[in-house]
């Protein structure tokens, strides 16, 4: 959930380098692409893209005359590459490359309805002449929830469902009925967004907070979602900003923040978005006396009033 | 648009330049990069570092030492991309000089023949799963695969920066003996595997500062790493990854506190999701209002005020009276906090 932004600075010669020798197979195996498409999925700029392509059209074997140049042209708008020439095989997968696929496949499988007979499973299996022999270890440990299947169903058909859902922030339970838009594993935790009927708008559910779940029998049509991390911090309307002692690193370490800054005692000062009081005092009374509140003012006592509501429960 | 340049023959290898009549200037050292190698794959036997320079025209400088130094950038660059450039020492009139030579079959990917739906199937499984997202785009790539613009309906987002995936990456699959420090302390670790857990990833390995099995969290690793030989260990027959990393409840039971378990209320809001979590063995009793009394490990006596205090005031310490008062101890200390 937090947000990652992609390093871009002056492309190295290495960099343009290994690039041009993924995409040189890539366009020869299709002949022909739209620059814009091609700029679009190499993530380069159409004048990046076309610079590196002028660069590699002059290159190839001595003595260097057309027939011994690398055959690719930007006509139009298009990139065009048909000679085949000794860049026509791609290189093989590094071990990033090789342990990212693994822990994909990994993955993958374990998605509840997984289809282990179907192409995405006889592709991995042909991948496997490219992985080690053994086992390349890597796992990826996706924690099994309930309603998964069954959320992923509705959300392939646009059906809606009724669920029971359990609010922390203030301890209930609320019916609610849904129409699944997209599911998201992120941070260890399961998240279903959809139509709420109740708000009419669209809604974060934690997927482990459903504690029933029926289908109502209507069906809507099915829409596709843009891609849009931002829709998870939509909700936070307030923010808190903390000390942190390094004991309590944690607290930065499993939430999404806005900003951090580590001080030369090893505190970490972090502003992070609150999704309710309840939520802040929650995490403020398991941080103890390692975290504090530096502003707004008004949550500066809240840890202690968790802590004093907790201790009336004791009778003390 | 046809090509820019008329300037073709090897005495004139001044491509990037054509308008300037054959007056040689430098070229770009991606391009020099991308004939280097094309001469390399094209010849089958190996060639000095004076023949590359006379075939490659005035690519490379003149003057020798300053050609040798761009040489060796050159080929150690191709190196990291994982083109093997292979020095041999030449016999016949070449006795005793080094030649240099690749071999295609070591670098090129062999054709797995994928169907279409095989493809697509890869491309969405790619988009599903999000790692470091360029390295994941480059194996999709060289698999002839599209990346994927729209995201899937459903997907799974395991963070890691690239660099640190790169290097431990690499540790695993190629069992590279790894250093890098872990809370103040040098190590030097034998990596056997990653998981990917709760929104963490860990690194399991046997650490040699310790002499034992180790697990790192991979982002409280706090430098850089460095990354040994190829080959530098063997991984123990019958290693079980995902039991190498103790879960949640074997975290609670990980300590020295006094008491191993203690009797935990929790009311009916939140019993069936304690329930769930620790299994029916646990429930000790069901009470009228619904709420629920577990046994839960708590030999790790701060692992588990954390897990009892996100329940905030719907749970409650019954027994043993050592861990009841240590909790209520800890709740006076947060509540006196003026802040």
């Amino acid at each position: 959930m937090r947000l990652r932004r992609q390093r871009r600075g002056p492309r190295s010669a290495g960099e343009r380098v290994e690039r041009l020798l993924v995409m040189l197979p890539w366009i020869l195996e299709r002949g022909q692409v739209r620059l814009a498409d091609m700029a679009k999925q190499f993530r380069l700029s159409e004048k990046e893209l076309m610079d590196d392509l002028m660069m590699v059209s002059m290159c190839g074997v001595p003595p260097y005359t057309p027939d011994a140049l690398i055959d690719v042209r930007v006509d139009e708008e298009w990139v065009i590459a048909e000679v085949p020439n000794m860049f026509r095989r791609p290189l093989q997968l590094t071990s990033a490359e090789v342990f990212v696929l693994s822990a994909m496949r990994d993955a993958a499988m374990r998605i509840p309805g997984a289809d282990r007979n179907g192409p995405l499973a006889s592709a991995l299996n042909k991948l496997k002449s490219l992985l080690p022999k053994d086992d390349v270890g890597v796992t990826v440990d996706l924690r099994a929830v309930r309603y998964l299947e069954e959320l992923r169903d509705a959300l392939d058909r646009g059906a809606e469902v009724k669920i029971s859902y359990f609010t922390p922030s203030t301890a209930s339970r609320s019916e609610r009925n849904v129409v699944p838009r997209r599911i998201l594993e992120s941070f260890g935790n399961w998240y279903v967004q959809g139509d709420d009927s109740a708000s009419g708008e669209m809604r974060t559910f934690r997927i482990d907070r459903i504690d029933a779940l029926d289908f109502t029998g209507r069906t809507v049509p099915v829409i596709e979602m843009d891609d849009d991390d931002e829709t998870w911090f939509a909700d936070a309307t307030e923010f808190v900003t903390l000390s942190v002692s390094p004991k309590a690193r944690w607290i930065v370490e499993q939430y999404p923040y806005v900003s951090r800054e580590e001080s030369a005692d090893g505190r970490i000062v972090v502003k992070m978005a609150v999704t309710s009081e309840h939520w802040l005092g929650r995490l403020l009374l398991r941080a103890g006396t390692e975290a504090s509140v530096v502003e707004p003012a008004k949550w500066s006592g809240l840890g202690a009033r968790a802590a004093r509501s907790v201790l009336a429960r004791y009778g003390s | 648009m046809p090509r820019a340049s008329s300037c073709r023959s090897g005495i004139c290898a001044t491509p990037r330049a054509p308008s300037l009549s054959g007056v040689a200037t430098s070229v770009s050292q991606a391009e020099r990069m991308i004939n280097l190698l094309a001469l390399l794959v094209e010849r089958s036997r190996p060639l000095t570092l004076k023949q590359i320079r006379r075939e490659l025209g005035n690519q490379y400088s003149e003057q020798d030492e300053a050609a040798r130094a761009a040489f060796e950038r050159d080929k150690s660059e191709l190196r990291k991309m994982g083109i093997p450039i292979e020095m041999v020492t030449l016999g016949g009139d070449q006795a005793g000089e080094g030649g240099y030579t690749v071999d295609r079959r070591s670098f090129l990917l062999a054709d797995l023949k994928l169907t279409d739906a095989e493809r697509s199937a890869l491309e969405l499984a790619i988009a599903t799963v999000r790692m470091g997202a360029l390295v994941g785009e480059g194996a999709l790539w060289k698999l002839g695969g599209e990346r994927v613009a729209k995201t899937p309906s459903t997907s799974v987002n395991i963070q890691m920066t690239d660099d640190v995936l790169v290097a431990l990456a690499s540790g695993v699959v190629e069992r590279k003996t790894l250093t890098f420090t872990y809370k103040g302390e040098a190590r030097k670790v034998d990596p056997y595997g990653l998981l990917a857990r709760g929104g963490f990833w860990y690194l399991v390995g046997h650490d040699h500062l310790r002499a034992a099995q180790r697990v790192f969290r991979v982002d409280r690793i706090a430098s850089s790493i460095g990354v040994g030989a190829k080959g530098s260990f063997d991984r123990p027959v019958g290693f079980d990854l995902a039991r190498a990393v103790p879960t949640e409840r074997d975290m609670l039971a990980d300590g020295e506190a006094e008491a191993t378990h203690a009797v935990v209320r929790v009311d009916v809001v939140l019993a069936s999701r304690v329930r769930e979590e620790f299994g029916e063995e646990s429930v000790v009793a069901t009470n009228a209002d619904g709420s629920m009394d577990f046994s839960i490990p708590c030999a790790n006596l701060a692992a588990f005020k954390s897990w009892l205090f996100a329940m905030v005031d719907r749970a409650e310490v019954l027994s043993p009276p050592f861990v009841r008062d240590h909790v209520i101890g800890a709740l006076r200390e947060i509540a006196e906090l003026s802040s």
